[in-house]
């Protein structure tokens, strides 16, 4: 067979490696084959392609120095920095928040869990837990968590040296230069390169090809330069009309802090493609981050009429019915995940918790060690704590406390365990013990309310009105409309303007 | 008479020109603000809690205080209404780079578009007989308008940067005009894309402010203000410091528009748009940033609104019985003080003269007998000039010589045997400044003076016209008689220098051959108004050093906006190198890692200093880009200059399209023959 339709035949079928190693061989034969090196080119991007839309992640620098949003502080619904107050969705004390101020996700995307710090060094001690891994720009977002290809050393040099190439002779050939392009923005991350060629690709081809447009909009976008990615995205859409292109338009305006703005584009993309999946998702997050969750679930049913398999809509949803009280109908979606093949920790997790407040105990204890079993370091912290509640809910206060326990010995940052911890220890009566614990949780996550709550109630029980009365600010900080922090407040300041 | 009815600070310092009020949730005014840290500032104190009327409490949690990062230097702020479907206000913020409409209350960018050069100024409103209302930027020489879609339906050229635009309805047909000013001292009009009317002022427009019933008012970069009502100028003074805003706003009630001045020094005062009488004045403690009108206690009226730079924000409006004391002060009083004024600077005038013969007589009478010239030695000394002393003016043109440039001059001497000492001329735009003083050395003063004159500007040019159009006047008279006569006059600029050549043959071609694209196009504007001509298409105009200059142009902007790309590209990437470090750098440190914080905090400075190297070429670059624009946009002005009516307005579009995709020959072409 001639060798070469072999490597086109690896390709082809995916095989990505053998295809490399095939022209590597060709190449050393023939140097000046450009059939072959572009098939390489191909193959060798191909191995470390990643849909960079869904991987996108805002690094920590850019998060922290760069003031790309226009209003500092928007008008509540219009920014995804300052989340409405809840229109009609649970509340605070139903459905936990993460640290941003918005509710739990159903799926954990890039940006759901890390909330936007206000110092470099909370920015900088946060991700110390690993779990939390910020890349430090976006740049280098994705080649540091999947070591760029750069990074490794190749035999005998690597595969294309790009400070010698000549990049204006093959931006004037379109079929070199997009896998070329690709290459260079891909498996080098070698982004001003790319874009060099982009620009003298665009020019080459008199700014008629809406291909190199998104590239060049890409190649801004990770350099931070977001105005002029979103001329380049835009000029685009005027060409050509492409659901990648609204979506890279949306998170332009994402970046911006301008969520209805991306709405708005995702709409328009909707036009031109009724019912595309991905746009839709896109919407539904959006809602999401805007603390709309009602018709972010809206959105996520669309999602389902259309793919029926769409497992971030079937979470999504099974946890919104989870929090909002219907712990069983969130169980069949749960179990529609399990039934299309997804067999983790953290699904069987959910599947025990709504079959214990679906009252179906025989399931739950089966459901968690099966959790158990599979949970990897970071996730057994999680089994334990819910396992805790379990117990709680039974009324077996020691195995609780032992499952927290465990829980803590896994994740000494777990927050919502010191409070529990210190809850079942204040009904012990040991108070300073309990004390100690809510001190803990409140400084691991300021943004619970729960711990500040307790504290303070602690502390006025104990007498210590002064303590009681800052730390209950702190819980009506993060969550101000708690019937019960506002009543402790009122008390405590009735207290003290009668003295 | 006014009195402020409410005062607050902002805390912010504001940059002067550059404030705004709009109503972006479409019921509350906001003011709006650049201040000095590249940001818009929007203050909406009724955005949270329902205030008392009648009273703006600065609140001290600052929320109602928002802060827009624009991350460019700001030059221009406006709100106004964009989308006539939508009742709310529009922000438009105009950069060095970028026009940027901005919807407040939604937070979201409706238009963030390249307005190619300087967005100097910005107005909204409606133009001409265009269906939506325009955001119009001016700056480098060009006039843009975007509607909400950020499509620009208006695009024209004007003779030089922009500094001031106002939108009114200059000649009463419904539709709005454009008032344009620029540094090239000009107040044009524009109706649409043709000049309807220009006025020539002494000094930069830098401010305008359209007033009712087809007047408007403005103020100059030397401290002028002053009234026109469509051709004619009202009535305008002169102060020391800098009007920084004009504004029309009705403060005695009296139907009729004063005219607010914000001045340099703090000082605000409106004057009678009529007669330019003072009738309020008040101080702030500092510079006035902009005056601006709006309902900022929810009492249903619109109040006046001033703030300082320093953030101060003062807000007046007149009480009813002030109201009803000036309008009967404004009926006969003004009369009865306007003649008593003018009797007593008549009467001054008067007793000056009437000193001045005293002490002529005096001396006179104590030197009689004397020879006359012993009487005007005398003269000399005592500084007299005797009563029957006649001075004789003249002007003249000088081609110069080798030491000197061509200049006009005006040659003064005296009928008898005083002599000049030193010569004030006074008139308005031909120097810089209003008045010449000439001190002739000591030793040279005689009875005869000449003084030269080189006008930087245009006035040689117009006079040279005046006697162009003397000429083909009599010519045209000329073949009236004898049809058979071909014209062949050279002239010679004064300039730099170049021959005029006109030419007319017998059948009513008539060619004008110079190497001065703007003295010819000056030379045809003029021929037109003079012969009454509505349109003019000129058939070839043929200028291969201007053709030659935009080729070159075109290749250097090219080069330039290449370098530019790629310069943007290498800071992009070091500023991105600078945030890692600074990242690496910082966790050394939480890690108290200091060994590690060193290297990198070393490895910053070393790109900090790349990266300042690379701005400070990038800069150089802009203003280059800039200049070029600017020629260009010269170019274009000239060429249009060469044609008059519906074909000037073809020229500047044809060309803009030609530029749009990048063709030179076209045009070339378009500036050749006016058609693409």
């Amino acid at each position: 067979m001639d060798p070469f339709y072999a490597a086109l035949s690896f390709y082809r079928r995916l095989k990505y490696e053998e295809c490399a190693a095939v022209c590597t061989e060709l190449l050393e034969k023939s140097p000046y084959d450009q059939a072959v090196w572009t098939l390489k080119m191909k193959a060798v991007t191909e191995q470390v392609y990643v849909d960079d839309i869904e991987a996108e992640e805002e690094g920590i620098a850019e998060a922290l120095m760069d003031n790309d949003t226009m209003a500092q502080v928007a008008r509540p619904g219009t920014s995804l920095r300052t989340p409405s107050t809840e229109k009609g969705g649970p509340n605070q004390g139903l459905r936990p928040r993460t640290q941003t101020g918005r509710p739990l996700s159903g799926v954990v995307r890039p940006a759901t869990q890390s909330g936007r710090p206000g110092t470099m060094e909370q920015a900088l001690r946060t991700p110390r837990t690993a779990r939390t891994a910020r890349p430090v720009t976006s740049q280098s977002a994705r080649s540091v968590r999947l070591g760029t290809a750069s990074m490794l050393t190749e035999s005998g040099g690597p595969f294309i040296q790009l400070s010698r190439l000549n990049l204006g002779k093959y931006a004037a050939q379109g079929n070199i230069a997009k896998p070329l392009f690709e290459y260079i923005f891909y498996h080098e991350n070698d982004i001003r390169h790319a874009m060099e060629l982009a620009v003298q690709a665009t020019q080459a081809c008199q700014f008629k090809d809406w291909w190199w447009k998104v590239q060049l909009g890409k190649c801004y976008f990770t350099l931070g330069l977001i105005r002029d990615a979103e001329q380049q995205f835009r000029s685009a859409l005027k060409q050509n009309q492409k659901v990648e292109i609204f979506l890279r338009l949306a998170r332009v305006y994402i970046r911006l802090d301008q969520p209805l703005s991306a709405l708005d584009v995702c709409k328009t993309g909707l036009e031109y493609f009724p019912g595309e999946v991905t746009l839709t998702t896109e919407i539904a997050r959006l809602f999401e981050g805007l603390n709309n969750i009602p018709t972010s679930i809206k959105y996520y049913r669309d999602v389902l009429k259309e793919d029926s398999t769409h497992v971030e809509a079937i979470a999504c949803i099974g946890m919104q019915h989870f929090y909002t009280d219907q712990p069983e109908i969130s169980l069949r979606f749960y179990r529609r995940l399990l039934q299309m093949g997804i067999y983790n920790a953290e699904l069987f997790n959910n599947l025990g918790l709504c079959c214990f407040y679906a009252q179906q105990y025989d399931m739950t204890l089966t459901c968690f060690e099966q959790a158990l079993s599979l949970a990897s370091e970071e996730a057994v912290a999680d089994v334990w704590y819910n396992i805790a509640h379990v117990a709680i809910g039974v009324g077996d206060c020691n195995l609780a406390m032992q499952c927290l326990r465990l829980c803590l010995s896994a994740d000494s940052n777990h927050a919502s365990a010191y409070n529990n911890l210190g809850m079942l220890e204040m009904r012990l009566g040991h108070r300073d013990q309990a004390r100690a614990f809510f001190q803990a949780a409140g400084s691991l996550a300021p943004y619970l309310f729960e711990p500040h709550h307790n504290y303070a109630k602690l502390a006025e029980e104990m007498g210590d009105l002064q303590t009681s009365y800052i730390v209950i600010q702190k819980a009506l900080q993060a969550y101000p409309s708690h019937v019960s922090s506002q009543e402790l407040l009122q008390k405590l300041q009735k207290h003290f303007a009668f003295m | 008479m006014a009195v402020p009815i409410f005062t607050f600070s902002l805390n912010q310092k504001l940059l002067p020109g550059r404030v705004t009020i709009g109503k972006y949730d479409g019921t509350h005014s906001c003011l709006t603000a650049a201040t000095t840290a590249d940001k818009v500032l929007v203050h909406s104190p009724h955005r949270h809690l329902g205030l008392a009327v009648g009273r703006v409490v600065p609140s001290d949690t600052n929320k109602e205080l928002a802060l827009l990062n624009i991350n460019q230097s700001v030059l221009s702020v406006c709100a106004g209404n964009l989308n006539v479907a939508e009742e709310r206000d529009v922000l438009v913020v105009g950069t060095p780079t970028n026009l940027l409409a901005y919807d407040v209350e939604n937070n979201t960018d409706i238009f963030y578009e390249e307005a190619g050069c300087i967005s100097a100024v910005v107005t909204i409103g409606k133009l001409g007989s265009l269906p939506n209302p325009l955001a119009i930027a001016g700056g480098n020489c060009s006039l843009q308008g975007f509607d909400y879609k950020g499509n620009d339906p208006f695009w024209t050229v004007t003779g030089d940067n922009v500094c001031s635009l106002a939108l009114m309805d200059f000649d009463h047909d419904g539709e709005n005009e454009l008032i344009v000013g620029s540094e090239d001292f000009e107040i044009r009009v524009f109706k649409e894309d043709n000049i309807i009317n220009e006025q020539t002022e002494t000094e930069t427009v830098t401010t305008l402010a359209a007033l009712g019933s087809s007047k408007f008012g403005y103020g100059l970069a030397n401290g002028t203000v002053g009234i026109y009502e469509k051709l004619q100028r009202l009535w305008r003074v002169k102060s020391k410091n800098r009007a920084v805003s004009v504004y029309g706003y009705d403060l005695n009630g009296d139907g009729v528009e004063e005219l607010i001045t914000g001045w340099s020094n703090g000082k605000i005062d409106a004057r009678s748009s009529r007669t330019g009488e003072v009738i309020f004045k008040d101080n702030l403690n500092h510079s006035i940033a902009g005056i601006v009108e709006g309902d900022y206690r929810l009492s249903g009226k619109n109040d006046l609104i001033c703030c300082s730079v320093e953030g101060e924000v003062r807000g007046y409006n007149l009480s009813r019985q002030v109201t009803m004391r000036s309008s009967i002060s404004a009926g006969s009083v003004t009369v009865e003080t306007d003649a008593i004024r003018d009797l007593f600077t008549k009467k001054q005038a008067l007793l000056l003269e009437l000193r001045n013969y005293e002490g002529n007589n005096q001396f006179s009478e104590i030197s009689a007998g004397d020879m006359g010239q012993q009487l005007a030695a005398a003269n000399q000394h005592v500084g007299i000039i005797p009563a029957q002393t006649r001075l004789q003016t003249g002007v003249a043109i000088n081609m110069g010589t080798e030491q000197k440039p061509p200049h006009v001059e005006i040659s003064l001497s005296t009928n008898n045997e005083t002599v000049i000492a030193a010569v004030m001329v006074f008139a308005e735009g031909i120097f810089e400044g209003e008045t010449h003083v000439l001190h002739p050395k000591p030793s040279e003063v005689s009875s005869r003076l000449d003084v030269a004159l080189y006008p930087p500007r245009d006035v040689p040019v117009d006079i040279h016209i005046k006697i162009a159009m003397w000429i083909n006047q009599n010519f045209l008279l000329l073949t009236d008689y004898e049809v058979e006569g071909d014209l062949n006059t050279t002239f010679l600029s004064l300039r730099d220098n170049v021959e005029v050549t006109l030419s007319m043959d017998s059948n009513g071609q008539m060619s004008v051959i110079t190497h001065n694209m703007a003295l010819a196009g000056d030379i045809i504007q003029s021929l037109a108004t003079f012969l009454n001509l509505q349109e003019l298409q000129v058939v070839t105009a043929n200028f291969p050093e201007e053709q030659e200059k935009i080729g070159e142009l075109l290749k250097n902007i090219s080069a330039l906006q290449d370098v530019r790309l790629r310069l943007g590209a290498e800071m992009a990437d070091h500023s991105g190198l600078i945030r890692s470090l600074v990242v690496r750098a910082e966790d050394a440190r939480l890690l108290d890692d200091m060994k590690s914080m060193r290297k990198w905090y070393l490895e910053l400075n070393d790109v900090n200093t790349d990266l300042i190297r690379g701005y400070n070429i990038r800069c150089k670059n802009h203003q280059e880009l800039l200049d070029a624009l600017k020629q260009l946009n010269v170019i274009i002005q000239k060429a249009a200059q060469l044609r008059v009516g519906k074909y000037k307005t073809s020229v500047v579009n044809l060309c803009r399209i030609a530029l749009k995709n990048n063709n030179l020959n076209s045009l070339v072409k378009i500036l050749k023959t006016g058609e693409a």
